[in-house]
């Protein structure tokens, strides 16, 4: 008997949650991939700190505009996998090559140029 | 005295020699200030991600100095006057 207790939120319970958590809902939430341990993500390696000494600067142009959207935004670390810290230098240098137009800030300045 | 970056956007309206005379008149403050200058980067013509006052395009140099830190204010007060330099960056790159 699947019981739809709206009160069972164990949405932020961060990890893995209990098999328990998963039969309280009938419809999959955007969670679900966290629950489901078949398609259980693979470990993700910052593309800094493995084994690149890959020095990140604002004038590496080609380097950072791969870890923009198409949009021309910052991709968020979930996406791109990098730790905290390398994250950090990669929005600083990204900024900076902004203010100098070495990159774009917004999607209109990709379709225009 | 410190380590400095200075990354200089010039603008495209500047030909060969005005661009020499702008980063000449650029080393020269740094000298006037007692500063050192160690390398000079010249990218030369580069196309800009945006425009910058209606201009696509840009110089970018990039020059290495060390400069006593009183004398930052002063380069950066200079940039903002002369109407050559598009963006400047003042950056220090000592630890």
């Amino acid at each position: 008997m699947v019981e739809q207790n709206p009160n069972a939120d164990s949405g932020n319970t961060g990890g893995n949650a209990s098999p328990a958590a998963e039969t309280s809902r009938s419809q999959p939430r955007a969670t679900a991939g966290r629950r489901d341990r078949r398609f259980a993500r693979r470990a993700k390696v910052c593309p800094f700190c493995e084994d690149k000494a890959r020095i990140i600067s604002y004038k590496q142009v080609d380097l950072l505009e791969r870890f923009l959207t198409d949009r021309g935004s910052i991709r968020s670390r979930r996406k791109i996998g990098t730790c905290a810290k390398h994250q950090r230098r990669l929005a600083t240098a990204i900024k900076r090559a902004r203010h100098l137009a070495l990159l774009p800030y917004t999607a209109e300045h990709i379709r225009t140029t | 005295m410190n380590q400095y970056e200075l990354a200089l956007v010039f603008s495209s309206e500047l030909d060969e020699e005005g661009l020499v005379e702008s980063v000449n008149k650029v080393t020269q403050w740094i000298n006037d200030h007692s500063g050192t200058v160690q390398n000079v980067d010249n990218w030369g013509r580069r196309k800009l991600a945006y425009p910058i006052r209606k201009l696509r395009e840009g110089y970018y140099v990039f020059i290495q100095a060390e400069m006593p830190p009183t004398a930052v204010k002063v380069m950066e007060e200079n940039f903002n006057i002369t109407e050559d330099v598009l963006r400047y960056l003042v950056l220090r790159t000592d630890e």
